[in-house]
Protein backbone atom coordinates (compact mmCIF):
# COMPACT_ATOMS: atom_id res chain seq x y z
CA UNK A 1 0.00 0.00 0.00
CA UNK A 2 1.37 3.23 -0.84
CA UNK A 3 -0.20 6.21 1.38
CA UNK A 4 -0.46 9.70 0.25
CA UNK A 5 2.18 10.61 2.64
CA UNK A 6 4.80 8.51 0.87
CA UNK A 7 3.77 9.21 -2.31
CA UNK A 8 4.44 12.26 -2.04
CA UNK A 9 7.34 12.01 0.01
CA UNK A 10 8.62 9.48 -3.34
CA UNK A 11 8.01 12.57 -5.70
CA UNK A 12 10.31 14.68 -3.87
CA UNK A 13 13.07 12.10 -3.62
CA UNK A 14 13.12 11.32 -7.45
CA UNK A 15 12.88 15.08 -7.63
CA UNK A 16 15.98 15.52 -5.25
CA UNK A 17 18.01 12.83 -7.60
CA UNK A 18 17.10 14.26 -10.61
CA UNK A 19 18.15 17.82 -9.15
CA UNK A 20 21.31 16.35 -8.24
CA UNK A 21 22.09 14.81 -11.41
CA UNK A 22 22.44 17.74 -13.46
CA UNK A 23 25.33 18.78 -11.58
CA UNK A 24 28.63 17.82 -10.49
CA UNK A 25 27.65 15.54 -8.20
CA UNK A 26 29.28 13.28 -5.91
CA UNK A 27 27.94 9.63 -6.41
CA UNK A 28 28.48 7.88 -3.05
CA UNK A 29 26.97 10.83 -1.23
CA UNK A 30 24.14 10.69 -3.55
CA UNK A 31 23.90 6.95 -3.22
CA UNK A 32 24.01 7.24 0.48
CA UNK A 33 21.21 9.67 0.38
CA UNK A 34 19.11 7.16 -1.65
CA UNK A 35 20.20 4.48 0.73
CA UNK A 36 18.73 6.49 3.79
CA UNK A 37 15.31 7.02 1.52
CA UNK A 38 15.13 3.55 1.13
CA UNK A 39 14.69 3.36 4.75
CA UNK A 40 12.77 5.72 5.43
CA UNK A 41 10.24 4.62 2.57
CA UNK A 42 10.01 1.21 3.13
CA UNK A 43 10.10 1.26 7.00
CA UNK A 44 13.17 -0.96 6.56
CA UNK A 45 16.12 -1.09 9.22
CA UNK A 46 19.09 -0.73 7.15
CA UNK A 47 19.56 -0.51 3.62
CA UNK A 48 22.83 -0.71 1.05
CA UNK A 49 23.86 -0.48 -2.33
CA UNK A 50 26.09 -3.22 -3.47
CA UNK A 51 28.12 -2.92 -7.59
CA UNK A 52 30.04 -5.68 -9.09
CA UNK A 53 33.78 -5.39 -9.53
CA UNK A 54 35.18 -5.93 -12.81
CA UNK A 55 35.88 -9.75 -11.41
CA UNK A 56 32.11 -10.10 -10.68
CA UNK A 57 32.35 -9.93 -6.81
CA UNK A 58 29.76 -7.38 -5.58
CA UNK A 59 31.25 -4.70 -3.35
CA UNK A 60 29.41 -2.41 -0.96
CA UNK A 61 29.18 1.23 -2.18
CA UNK A 62 27.14 2.92 -0.29
CA UNK A 63 24.91 2.09 2.95
CA UNK A 64 22.23 3.78 4.73
CA UNK A 65 24.83 4.23 8.11
CA UNK A 66 27.98 3.51 8.29
CA UNK A 67 28.32 1.34 11.22
CA UNK A 68 31.84 -0.67 10.62
CA UNK A 69 28.93 -4.28 11.38
CA UNK A 70 26.84 -3.24 8.79
CA UNK A 71 29.18 -2.56 6.25
CA UNK A 72 31.10 -5.84 7.15
CA UNK A 73 27.79 -7.36 6.45
CA UNK A 74 27.89 -6.28 3.01
CA UNK A 75 31.28 -7.14 2.99
CA UNK A 76 30.50 -10.62 3.46
CA UNK A 77 28.86 -10.95 -0.38
CA UNK A 78 31.63 -10.93 -2.14
CA UNK A 79 31.12 -14.84 -2.31
CA UNK A 80 27.80 -15.36 -0.67
CA UNK A 81 24.39 -14.36 0.33
CA UNK A 82 21.26 -13.03 -1.03
CA UNK A 83 22.58 -10.35 -3.09
CA UNK A 84 25.24 -12.59 -4.74
CA UNK A 85 21.88 -14.85 -6.15
CA UNK A 86 20.22 -11.93 -6.98
CA UNK A 87 23.11 -10.89 -9.22
CA UNK A 88 23.37 -13.99 -10.72
CA UNK A 89 19.75 -14.87 -11.54
CA UNK A 90 18.77 -11.45 -12.33
CA UNK A 91 15.72 -11.94 -10.00
CA UNK A 92 14.51 -10.17 -6.95
CA UNK A 93 15.41 -12.13 -4.03
CA UNK A 94 12.49 -10.86 -0.85
CA UNK A 95 11.26 -11.25 2.37
CA UNK A 96 14.20 -14.10 3.19
CA UNK A 97 13.48 -15.31 6.79
CA UNK A 98 16.73 -14.80 8.57
CA UNK A 99 15.40 -17.05 11.71
CA UNK A 100 14.99 -19.89 9.76
CA UNK A 101 17.89 -22.18 9.28
CA UNK A 102 16.68 -24.02 6.22
CA UNK A 103 16.61 -20.83 4.24
CA UNK A 104 19.66 -19.66 4.94
CA UNK A 105 21.68 -23.24 4.10
CA UNK A 106 23.57 -21.46 1.50
CA UNK A 107 24.91 -18.59 3.14
CA UNK A 108 26.26 -19.85 6.31
CA UNK A 109 28.47 -17.25 7.36
CA UNK A 110 26.16 -14.23 6.26
CA UNK A 111 23.25 -15.54 7.89
CA UNK A 112 24.92 -16.24 11.60
CA UNK A 113 26.53 -12.67 11.22
CA UNK A 114 23.45 -11.05 10.06
CA UNK A 115 21.67 -12.55 12.98
CA UNK A 116 24.34 -11.36 15.32
CA UNK A 117 23.58 -7.79 14.05
CA UNK A 118 20.17 -8.15 15.16
CA UNK A 119 18.69 -8.25 11.51
CA UNK A 120 15.83 -10.95 11.14
CA UNK A 121 15.17 -10.58 7.53
CA UNK A 122 16.15 -9.39 4.17
CA UNK A 123 15.66 -8.41 0.72
CA UNK A 124 18.23 -8.01 -2.38
CA UNK A 125 16.45 -6.56 -5.50
CA UNK A 126 18.74 -6.38 -8.78
CA UNK A 127 20.38 -3.15 -9.92
CA UNK A 128 19.64 -3.80 -13.91
CA UNK A 129 21.30 -1.93 -16.45
CA UNK A 130 19.17 -2.87 -19.31
CA UNK A 131 19.79 -6.50 -19.62
CA UNK A 132 22.27 -6.81 -18.10
CA UNK A 133 22.44 -6.60 -14.00
CA UNK A 134 25.53 -4.35 -12.33
CA UNK A 135 24.58 -4.63 -8.64
CA UNK A 136 21.76 -4.78 -5.86
CA UNK A 137 19.98 -2.94 -3.01
CA UNK A 138 20.30 -5.15 0.03
CA UNK A 139 17.55 -3.91 2.83
CA UNK A 140 17.72 -5.84 6.29
CA UNK A 141 14.67 -5.46 9.06
CA UNK A 142 15.32 -5.77 13.00
CA UNK A 143 11.34 -6.86 13.08
CA UNK A 144 9.51 -8.77 10.43
CA UNK A 145 7.13 -7.36 8.22
CA UNK A 146 6.33 -8.52 4.62
CA UNK A 147 7.21 -5.92 1.95
CA UNK A 148 4.21 -6.30 -0.29
CA UNK A 149 4.39 -6.07 -4.32
CA UNK A 150 3.98 -2.42 -4.17
CA UNK A 151 7.07 -2.20 -1.78
CA UNK A 152 9.00 -3.99 -3.97
CA UNK A 153 8.30 -2.38 -7.16
CA UNK A 154 9.23 0.97 -5.23
CA UNK A 155 12.71 -0.78 -4.12
CA UNK A 156 13.12 -1.83 -7.62
CA UNK A 157 12.16 2.08 -8.96
CA UNK A 158 15.08 3.13 -6.47
CA UNK A 159 17.70 0.66 -7.42
CA UNK A 160 17.04 2.32 -11.11
CA UNK A 161 17.24 5.45 -9.77
CA UNK A 162 20.76 4.26 -8.75
CA UNK A 163 21.99 2.62 -11.82
CA UNK A 164 21.21 6.11 -13.49
CA UNK A 165 23.07 7.82 -10.45
CA UNK A 166 26.15 5.68 -11.18
CA UNK A 167 26.44 6.14 -14.49
CA UNK A 168 25.71 9.56 -14.82
CA UNK A 169 28.35 10.69 -13.23
CA UNK A 170 31.31 12.91 -14.76
CA UNK A 171 29.46 12.33 -18.82
CA UNK A 172 29.83 15.99 -19.10
CA UNK A 173 32.70 16.10 -20.80
CA UNK A 174 34.82 12.34 -20.96
CA UNK A 175 32.77 9.86 -22.91
CA UNK A 176 33.75 7.10 -19.88
CA UNK A 177 32.16 3.47 -20.64
CA UNK A 178 30.11 2.09 -18.14
CA UNK A 179 32.41 -0.87 -16.84
CA UNK A 180 35.09 1.89 -15.92
CA UNK A 181 31.80 3.71 -14.23
CA UNK A 182 31.41 1.01 -12.63
CA UNK A 183 34.81 0.25 -11.48
CA UNK A 184 36.08 4.16 -10.61
CA UNK A 185 32.72 4.07 -7.99
CA UNK A 186 34.12 1.44 -6.01
CA UNK A 187 37.84 3.17 -6.25
CA UNK A 188 36.37 6.22 -4.72
CA UNK A 189 34.15 4.02 -1.86
CA UNK A 190 37.93 3.33 -0.87
CA UNK A 191 38.63 6.74 -0.44
CA UNK A 192 35.81 7.03 1.77
CA UNK A 193 37.24 4.12 3.85
CA UNK A 194 40.99 5.11 3.85
CA UNK A 195 39.80 8.73 4.66
CA UNK A 196 37.74 7.41 8.05
CA UNK A 197 40.99 5.55 8.86
CA UNK A 198 43.22 8.69 8.57
CA UNK A 199 40.96 10.63 10.37
CA UNK A 200 39.88 8.29 13.33
CA UNK A 201 43.78 8.20 13.77
CA UNK A 202 44.33 11.75 14.08
CA UNK A 203 41.44 12.25 16.52
CA UNK A 204 42.05 9.31 18.68
CA UNK A 205 38.59 8.33 17.82
CA UNK A 206 36.16 5.10 16.26
CA UNK A 207 35.93 4.93 11.91
CA UNK A 208 32.52 5.44 12.62
CA UNK A 209 32.21 8.78 14.62
CA UNK A 210 35.35 9.91 12.35
CA UNK A 211 33.18 9.07 9.45
CA UNK A 212 30.23 11.67 10.97
CA UNK A 213 32.24 14.29 11.32
CA UNK A 214 33.82 14.41 7.71
CA UNK A 215 30.62 13.81 6.20
CA UNK A 216 28.52 16.76 8.03
CA UNK A 217 31.60 18.97 7.34
CA UNK A 218 31.51 17.79 4.10
CA UNK A 219 28.05 18.52 3.86
CA UNK A 220 28.01 21.86 5.68
CA UNK A 221 30.31 23.00 2.87
CA UNK A 222 28.91 21.48 -0.30
CA UNK A 223 32.45 19.56 -0.61
CA UNK A 224 32.43 16.85 -2.64
CA UNK A 225 33.19 13.57 -0.24
CA UNK A 226 35.86 11.51 -2.37
CA UNK A 227 37.82 15.24 -3.75
CA UNK A 228 37.43 16.28 -0.36
CA UNK A 229 38.65 12.91 1.09
CA UNK A 230 41.77 12.96 -1.78
CA UNK A 231 42.52 16.33 -0.25
CA UNK A 232 42.88 15.51 3.05
CA UNK A 233 44.92 12.03 1.94
CA UNK A 234 47.12 14.43 0.06
CA UNK A 235 47.92 16.69 3.18
CA UNK A 236 46.36 19.58 1.01
CA UNK A 237 43.63 20.41 3.94
CA UNK A 238 44.64 20.81 7.38
CA UNK A 239 42.04 18.57 9.22
CA UNK A 240 42.36 20.63 12.31
CA UNK A 241 39.47 22.83 10.44
CA UNK A 242 36.83 20.13 11.09
CA UNK A 243 35.34 19.85 14.23
CA UNK A 244 36.48 16.62 15.67
CA UNK A 245 33.65 14.30 17.08
CA UNK A 246 32.59 14.48 20.40
CA UNK A 247 33.18 11.04 21.26
CA UNK A 248 37.30 12.18 20.36
CA UNK A 249 37.16 14.17 23.46
CA UNK A 250 36.20 11.39 26.39
CA UNK A 251 37.54 8.23 24.12
CA UNK A 252 35.97 4.91 25.03
CA UNK A 253 38.13 1.92 24.94
CA UNK A 254 36.07 -0.06 22.49
CA UNK A 255 35.91 0.78 18.65
CA UNK A 256 34.39 -2.08 17.35
CA UNK A 257 31.21 -0.24 16.41
CA UNK B 1 41.29 -12.97 -22.46
CA UNK B 2 40.88 -15.33 -19.95
CA UNK B 3 44.13 -16.90 -20.35
CA UNK B 4 45.74 -13.72 -20.45
CA UNK B 5 44.69 -12.49 -17.21
CA UNK B 6 45.25 -16.47 -15.52
CA UNK B 7 48.90 -16.12 -16.81
CA UNK B 8 49.39 -13.06 -15.58
CA UNK B 9 52.49 -13.02 -13.41
CA UNK B 10 54.62 -9.88 -12.92
CA UNK B 11 57.79 -11.67 -11.76
CA UNK B 12 57.79 -14.66 -14.56
CA UNK B 13 59.83 -14.19 -17.97
CA UNK B 14 59.07 -12.45 -21.05
CA UNK B 15 57.07 -9.71 -22.19
CA UNK B 16 53.18 -9.69 -21.56
CA UNK B 17 52.76 -6.45 -23.64
CA UNK B 18 52.62 -8.24 -27.15
CA UNK B 19 49.88 -10.62 -26.05
CA UNK B 20 47.78 -8.00 -24.62
CA UNK B 21 47.98 -6.19 -27.32
CA UNK B 22 47.20 -9.32 -29.71
CA UNK B 23 44.01 -9.93 -27.50
CA UNK B 24 43.00 -6.54 -26.88
CA UNK B 25 42.92 -5.85 -30.82
CA UNK B 26 44.88 -3.02 -30.43
CA UNK B 27 47.37 -1.02 -31.66
CA UNK B 28 49.20 -0.51 -28.50
CA UNK B 29 49.67 -1.34 -25.35
CA UNK B 30 51.84 0.37 -22.01
CA UNK B 31 51.77 -0.46 -18.35
CA UNK B 32 53.54 2.75 -16.80
CA UNK B 33 54.68 2.21 -13.09
CA UNK B 34 54.27 5.22 -10.87
CA UNK B 35 57.09 4.75 -8.59
CA UNK B 36 58.60 6.06 -5.48
CA UNK B 37 57.45 8.74 -3.48
CA UNK B 38 57.63 11.25 -6.13
CA UNK B 39 55.56 8.74 -7.79
CA UNK B 40 57.49 9.38 -11.07
CA UNK B 41 56.27 7.65 -14.36
CA UNK B 42 58.85 4.48 -15.61
CA UNK B 43 57.23 2.68 -18.32
CA UNK B 44 57.46 -1.48 -17.79
CA UNK B 45 56.39 -2.84 -20.57
CA UNK B 46 55.33 -1.39 -23.89
CA UNK B 47 54.53 -3.01 -27.50
CA UNK B 48 55.63 -2.17 -30.23
CA UNK B 49 57.76 0.80 -30.11
CA UNK B 50 54.68 3.52 -31.00
CA UNK B 51 53.29 2.87 -27.54
CA UNK B 52 56.90 3.24 -25.65
CA UNK B 53 57.58 7.01 -27.43
CA UNK B 54 53.50 7.58 -27.00
CA UNK B 55 54.36 6.79 -23.25
CA UNK B 56 57.65 9.17 -23.40
CA UNK B 57 55.95 11.96 -25.03
CA UNK B 58 53.06 12.66 -22.33
CA UNK B 59 55.04 11.78 -19.44
CA UNK B 60 57.37 14.30 -20.65
CA UNK B 61 55.58 17.09 -21.69
CA UNK B 62 53.36 16.12 -18.43
CA UNK B 63 49.63 16.08 -20.27
CA UNK B 64 47.91 13.71 -21.67
CA UNK B 65 45.58 11.05 -21.08
CA UNK B 66 47.79 9.15 -18.85
CA UNK B 67 48.78 12.30 -16.56
CA UNK B 68 45.07 12.58 -16.26
CA UNK B 69 43.75 9.12 -15.04
CA UNK B 70 46.63 8.98 -13.18
CA UNK B 71 45.72 12.74 -11.45
CA UNK B 72 42.06 12.24 -11.49
CA UNK B 73 41.97 8.51 -10.86
CA UNK B 74 39.24 8.23 -13.61
CA UNK B 75 39.41 6.21 -16.67
CA UNK B 76 40.16 8.55 -19.57
CA UNK B 77 39.00 6.86 -22.95
CA UNK B 78 39.04 8.67 -26.15
CA UNK B 79 39.13 6.26 -28.89
CA UNK B 80 39.37 9.37 -31.61
CA UNK B 81 42.10 12.13 -30.90
CA UNK B 82 40.33 14.15 -33.74
CA UNK B 83 37.34 14.54 -31.68
CA UNK B 84 39.21 16.04 -28.61
CA UNK B 85 38.98 19.73 -27.83
CA UNK B 86 42.67 20.67 -28.77
CA UNK B 87 43.06 22.97 -25.71
CA UNK B 88 43.08 20.06 -23.48
CA UNK B 89 46.01 18.98 -24.72
CA UNK B 90 47.52 21.59 -26.84
CA UNK B 91 51.28 20.13 -26.90
CA UNK B 92 50.23 16.59 -27.11
CA UNK B 93 47.70 16.27 -29.63
CA UNK B 94 49.67 17.52 -32.66
CA UNK B 95 52.72 15.70 -31.35
CA UNK B 96 50.59 12.40 -31.12
CA UNK B 97 48.75 12.67 -34.45
CA UNK B 98 52.49 12.96 -36.00
CA UNK B 99 53.57 10.02 -34.65
CA UNK B 100 50.64 8.06 -35.73
CA UNK B 101 48.46 7.50 -32.61
CA UNK B 102 44.74 7.82 -33.55
CA UNK B 103 42.71 7.11 -30.12
CA UNK B 104 43.95 6.36 -26.73
CA UNK B 105 42.25 4.90 -23.83
CA UNK B 106 44.40 5.24 -20.57
CA UNK B 107 43.02 3.48 -17.42
CA UNK B 108 44.62 3.91 -13.61
CA UNK B 109 45.78 1.42 -11.50
CA UNK B 110 45.36 2.11 -8.09
CA UNK B 111 42.85 1.62 -5.30
CA UNK B 112 41.08 4.86 -3.28
CA UNK B 113 43.78 7.48 -2.93
CA UNK B 114 46.59 4.56 -3.62
CA UNK B 115 47.83 4.99 -7.67
CA UNK B 116 50.44 2.45 -8.97
CA UNK B 117 50.41 2.64 -12.35
CA UNK B 118 48.52 3.30 -15.44
CA UNK B 119 47.80 1.21 -18.29
CA UNK B 120 47.47 2.97 -21.99
CA UNK B 121 45.86 1.50 -24.88
CA UNK B 122 46.25 2.86 -28.49
CA UNK B 123 43.51 2.06 -30.59
CA UNK B 124 42.83 2.57 -34.21
CA UNK B 125 39.88 4.88 -35.28
CA UNK B 126 38.63 2.17 -37.56
CA UNK B 127 37.51 -0.73 -36.40
CA UNK B 128 35.76 1.46 -33.47
CA UNK B 129 37.21 -0.55 -29.97
CA UNK B 130 33.74 -2.45 -29.29
CA UNK B 131 32.06 -2.81 -25.79
CA UNK B 132 33.78 -6.06 -25.07
CA UNK B 133 37.66 -4.60 -25.82
CA UNK B 134 36.65 -1.89 -23.02
CA UNK B 135 35.54 -4.16 -20.65
CA UNK B 136 38.35 -6.63 -21.58
CA UNK B 137 40.55 -3.74 -21.05
CA UNK B 138 39.12 -2.70 -17.85
CA UNK B 139 39.66 -6.59 -16.43
CA UNK B 140 43.56 -6.34 -17.27
CA UNK B 141 43.48 -2.96 -15.27
CA UNK B 142 41.97 -4.52 -12.57
CA UNK B 143 43.99 -7.79 -12.49
CA UNK B 144 47.17 -5.54 -12.71
CA UNK B 145 46.04 -3.48 -9.75
CA UNK B 146 45.37 -6.59 -7.80
CA UNK B 147 48.91 -8.31 -8.92
CA UNK B 148 50.84 -5.29 -7.99
CA UNK B 149 48.73 -4.16 -5.01
CA UNK B 150 48.64 -7.71 -3.95
CA UNK B 151 49.27 -11.19 -4.23
CA UNK B 152 51.53 -12.94 -1.82
CA UNK B 153 54.04 -10.91 -1.21
CA UNK B 154 57.30 -12.08 -2.72
CA UNK B 155 60.93 -10.74 -3.15
CA UNK B 156 62.78 -10.78 -6.29
CA UNK B 157 66.61 -10.65 -7.26
CA UNK B 158 66.84 -7.12 -6.10
CA UNK B 159 64.83 -7.14 -2.93
CA UNK B 160 61.87 -4.97 -4.51
CA UNK B 161 58.80 -6.57 -3.42
CA UNK B 162 56.00 -8.25 -6.01
CA UNK B 163 52.91 -9.56 -5.82
CA UNK B 164 51.24 -12.44 -7.70
CA UNK B 165 47.59 -11.89 -8.68
CA UNK B 166 44.87 -13.50 -6.40
CA UNK B 167 41.13 -13.30 -5.49
CA UNK B 168 41.15 -9.47 -4.51
CA UNK B 169 38.12 -10.13 -1.97
CA UNK B 170 40.24 -9.46 1.35
CA UNK B 171 41.73 -6.32 -0.26
CA UNK B 172 37.60 -4.92 -0.15
CA UNK B 173 37.04 -5.73 3.52
CA UNK B 174 36.28 -1.83 4.42
CA UNK B 175 38.58 -2.46 7.58
CA UNK B 176 41.28 -2.78 5.41
CA UNK B 177 41.34 0.33 3.96
CA UNK B 178 39.99 2.34 7.50
CA UNK B 179 43.33 0.20 8.49
CA UNK B 180 45.59 1.80 5.84
CA UNK B 181 44.17 5.21 6.54
CA UNK B 182 45.38 4.69 10.43
CA UNK B 183 48.24 3.06 9.62
CA UNK B 184 49.79 5.85 7.40
CA UNK B 185 49.15 8.10 9.96
CA UNK B 186 51.06 5.83 12.97
CA UNK B 187 54.04 5.45 10.31
CA UNK B 188 53.51 8.98 8.55
CA UNK B 189 53.96 7.25 5.05
CA UNK B 190 51.98 7.29 2.11
CA UNK B 191 48.78 5.04 1.78
CA UNK B 192 50.31 2.64 -0.49
CA UNK B 193 53.06 2.08 2.03
CA UNK B 194 50.73 2.00 4.67
CA UNK B 195 49.24 -1.24 2.88
CA UNK B 196 52.32 -2.86 1.89
CA UNK B 197 53.12 -2.55 5.81
CA UNK B 198 49.65 -4.20 6.61
CA UNK B 199 50.15 -6.95 4.47
CA UNK B 200 53.27 -7.52 4.89
CA UNK B 201 52.52 -7.87 9.08
CA UNK B 202 49.88 -10.03 7.80
CA UNK B 203 51.91 -11.88 5.85
CA UNK B 204 54.23 -12.19 8.56
CA UNK B 205 52.55 -13.42 11.19
CA UNK B 206 50.34 -15.65 9.07
CA UNK B 207 47.15 -14.17 9.75
CA UNK B 208 44.11 -13.32 6.89
CA UNK B 209 44.61 -10.01 5.86
CA UNK B 210 41.28 -8.69 7.03
CA UNK B 211 41.71 -10.18 10.50
CA UNK B 212 44.65 -7.90 11.19
CA UNK B 213 43.25 -5.29 9.73
CA UNK B 214 40.03 -5.27 12.44
CA UNK B 215 42.59 -5.46 14.88
CA UNK B 216 44.10 -2.04 13.65
CA UNK B 217 40.42 -0.66 13.45
CA UNK B 218 39.69 -1.64 17.24
CA UNK B 219 42.95 -0.47 18.42
CA UNK B 220 44.08 -3.58 19.38
CA UNK B 221 47.44 -3.21 17.09
CA UNK B 222 49.64 -0.18 16.27
CA UNK B 223 52.31 0.02 13.72
CA UNK B 224 54.82 2.34 14.99
CA UNK B 225 57.51 4.31 13.61
CA UNK B 226 60.46 2.07 13.43
CA UNK B 227 63.55 2.26 11.00
CA UNK B 228 64.66 -0.77 11.50
CA UNK B 229 61.87 -2.67 9.66
CA UNK B 230 58.01 -3.81 10.14
CA UNK B 231 57.43 -3.00 14.56
CA UNK B 232 54.08 -3.23 16.31
CA UNK B 233 52.57 -3.11 19.00
CA UNK B 234 50.62 -5.68 19.67
CA UNK B 235 47.93 -5.62 22.27
CA UNK B 236 46.67 -8.83 22.79
CA UNK B 237 47.28 -10.45 25.78
CA UNK B 238 49.03 -14.14 24.63
CA UNK B 239 51.75 -12.87 24.74
CA UNK B 240 52.98 -13.00 21.07
CA UNK B 241 53.62 -9.58 20.51
CA UNK B 242 56.00 -7.08 22.50
CA UNK B 243 54.99 -4.78 25.19
CA UNK B 244 53.16 -1.63 24.45
CA UNK B 245 55.62 0.85 25.73
CA UNK B 246 53.58 4.05 25.66
CA UNK B 247 50.48 2.87 27.53
CA UNK B 248 48.01 3.40 24.65
CA UNK B 249 46.25 -0.07 25.50
CA UNK B 250 42.83 0.95 24.20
Amino acid sequence: MIGMARERRLAEIFVEVADSLVDDFDVIDLLQRLSTRCVELLDVSAAGILLADAHGELQIIAASDEHTRLLELFALQHDQGPCVECYRTGRPRTNIDLTRPETTVAWPRFAVRARETGYVATHAIPLRLRSRVVGALNLFQTEAHRLGDDDIALARALADVATIAILQQRTLEQSHVENSQLETALSNRILIEQVKGVLAERWETSVDDAFAAFRSYARSRHLRLSEFATQIISGGFDTTEIPPPAAAADRSGDHRG
Amino acid sequence: MSEVLRRLHLDGPGDPAPAWARVLGAEGVALTLLVGAEQTPEPLWCHPGLSARFEELQFTLGEGPGPEAVRTGWPVLEPDLDRVRPERWPALIPAATKLGVQGVCCFPLGIGAIRVGVLTVLCAREPRMGAQQYADAGALAAALTGALLGGDLRRDGDGSLLGVPEPPSELHRPAVHQATGMISVQLGVSMQEALLRLRAHAYGSERPLGEVAQDVVARRLRFRDDRTGDFTDDFDDDGSGPNSPDGRKG
